[in-house]
């Protein structure tokens, strides 16, 4: 339980743990709009070189970001498989009823999966360097918009706080209820799937119960400290910009610029090589 | 049946910026008829060791033989194992979840293979034991009960199976002095019929000097004392190397030790002091 990975935080000391979390966001975006633009293999370098530059300067394990892929690696496999089946190409090297296996299908199954696979990648750099209260802090001050029109983004950016600090709290919770009724006996791993959701019953319950009883005592204390979302709070972190996050920007703008020049093969100045026609497909 | 742990380690998280030795190289045995304290301060790795004897936790580093059982065998009787050994958790009474007492009861023993009829019988019997009015609360949620109610209802929950051991985490913490002495008093008694063995971590000395044969004294993961009470509580050295706290009575024994006045007992509890006491003066 422990070991989730998905936005997991994961503490150190470098580049971009120290960057402003509303620059972290808007470069996310930067980024999935950049995943979302390539056309071609030798672009896609481009942006393979990002994620790898951003996993260093993180100080990130790769084995690390390589867990996170892991999560999703039966999502990539699945839509590969449909979009190498389905994809309709003119090189045909196998057909059998409405099923044609083309090279551009391979080729154009191979990009979505590499899609995918960077788009986690990239987007859970963002979470292991930023702790949840960065990111919802930098939600909030980017929701600015969004205040002038009366939206209440100072609770939705408190609601998002609190649900992101129970998940900690309620997995450990899940931990000692499971070890308790393991203790009695209980099993989790044995029986076919009915046996298992029924056996999950004992944890679920005292769960809930908990998960009540830990909310009411929140409402408690927050009462108690006079707390109400009036504007103009004050905050403990003031979030500020300063040279790294303009280092950054500067940086995904050379990778964002330099995908679209190789997506549009240098607007056209260059001819591919015969024998390399597949890194420009 | 004896339990016994040789060099026994566990990290949590190994590997990450996380990791944390909570043992460290333990080593001890448990002898049929102990009832044994284990204390340390937050976080010194009392629970993690007690996890590890019903396999709660996996042994990573070490081993462990609950009689001849080997605990890191790879076909290991996990049901057998945890009947034979039953755990209190602290704060057991999040552990409920039936919609009646009665068969919140029975879920360790139908776990354990008890037929229905047995079940309810050892549910009956445990919620006897633990002083509850079982015709009273058998159809009653277990969420409509007290706080000293559910706790009680809770530890039926683990001895309704019978265990020869019983680990219990800080049993008393968060009870009145009442609910304490309750709880201590029902361990007794369990000890006088099918109870062969009490593993029992505490941070109250006055209970673990009043109720154990031995201690263990566990600082960062380390095993730092296997002794008896009295030996420890007459340690000034060992008690301050780990912040311990004497038991009351014994304080008050080195208070008047301080004012020249020499006791011969180790008062490990206030009887004892006040027999001495009496002794000294003649009373
Ligand atoms: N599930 C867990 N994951 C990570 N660390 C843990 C976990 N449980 C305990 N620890 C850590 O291991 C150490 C020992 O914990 P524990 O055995 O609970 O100590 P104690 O019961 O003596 O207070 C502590 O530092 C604690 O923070
Ligand atoms: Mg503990």
């Amino acid at each position: 339980m422990r070991d989730m990975t998905l936005g997991q935080y994961y503490p150190a000391d470098s580049f971009t743990h120290k960057l402003d979390p509303r620059v972290k966001l808007l470069l996310v975006i930067a980024f999935i709009v950049m995943v979302f633009l390539v056309k071609n293999l030798i672009a896609y370098s481009a942006i393979i070189l990002c994620v790898v530059i951003g996993t260093l300067v993180s100080r990130i394990p790769l084995i690390k970001v390589l867990k996170s892929i892991k999560g999703i690696i039966f999502l990539v496999l699945f839509t590969a498989v449909l979009n190498l089946i389905f994809h309709k190409g003119e090189t045909v090297l196998w057909s059998w009823w409405r099923i044609t296996i083309s090279v551009e299908g391979i080729f154009f199954s191979l990009k979505m999966a590499l899609r995918l696979i960077l788009l986690v990648a990239g987007t859970t750099l963002l979470t292991y360097t930023t702790t949840p209260t960065g990111l919802t802090d930098g939600m909030e001050s980017l929701m600015y918009p969004l205040k002038l029109i009366k939206v209440p983004t100072h609770d939705i950016a408190v609601i998002m706080s609190i649900a992101l600090r129970f998940i900690p709290i309620l997995s450990e919770e899940v931990d000692k209820i499971m070890m308790a009724q393991k203790a009695r006996g209980a099993s989790f791993d044995t029986g076919g799937i009915v046996k298992r959701a029924k056996a999950l019953l004992p944890v679920l319950i005292p769960l809930f119960v908990s998960a009540f009883r830990r909310a009411d005592e929140l409402a408690l204390a927050l009462d108690a400290r006079c707390y109400n979302a009036t504007p103009n709070r004050t905050r403990y972190q003031v979030m500020k910009l300063s040279y790294r996050d303009v280092i950054a920007v500067l940086g995904t703008a050379v990778f964002l610029v330099s995908v679209i020049a190789l997506n549009m093969n240098f607007w056209g100045a260059y001819v591919p090589p015969e024998n390399l026609w597949w890194l420009f497909s | 049946m004896q339990i016994k742990v040789e060099d026994l380690s566990y990290v949590y998280s190994p590997k990450t910026p996380f990791e944390k030795v909570a043992l460290d190289g333990v080593s001890f045995t448990v002898n049929e008829g102990d009832t044994i304290g284990i204390i340390g301060s937050t976080g010194s790795g009392k629970s993690t060791l007690c996890q590890h004897f019903n396999a709660l936790i996996r042994i990573s580093h070490g081993k462990i033989y609950v009689g001849d059982k080997d605990l890191t065998a790879r076909k290991l009787d996990l049901l057998a194992l945890r009947k034979e050994i039953g755990m209190l958790f602290q704060f057991p009474e999040y552990q409920l979840f039936d919609d009646t007492v009665a068969k919140d009861v029975e879920f360790g023993p139908k776990n354990f293979g008890y037929g229905k009829e047995e079940a309810a019988r050892l549910a009956e019997e445990a919620l006897v034991m633990v002083g509850m009015n079982y015709a009273e609360v058998k159809n009653k949620s277990p969420f409509e009960l007290s706080g000293g109610e559910k706790r009680r209802a809770a530890i039926a929950g683990v001895i309704a199976s019978k265990p020869s051991v019983l680990v219990l985490d800080e049993p008393t913490a968060g009870l009145d002095p009442i609910g304490k002495r309750e709880i201590l008093e029902l361990v007794n008694d369990l000890k006088k019929s099918f109870l062969k063995t009490v593993i029992m971590i505490s941070h109250n000395m006055d209970e673990i000097a009043a109720n154990c044969n031995r201690v263990i004294v566990l600082h960062n993961g380390k095993l730092l004392y296997d002794t008896t009470p009295e030996q420890l509580f007459s340690d000034p050295e060992a008690i301050a190397a780990t912040d311990l706290g004497y038991p009351h009575s014994v304080h008050i024994k080195r208070l008047l030790a301080e004012r020249g006045i020499e006791l011969d007992t180790p008062a490990l509890d206030a009887d004892s002091l006040l027999a001495a006491l009496k002794r000294r003066y003649s009373l």
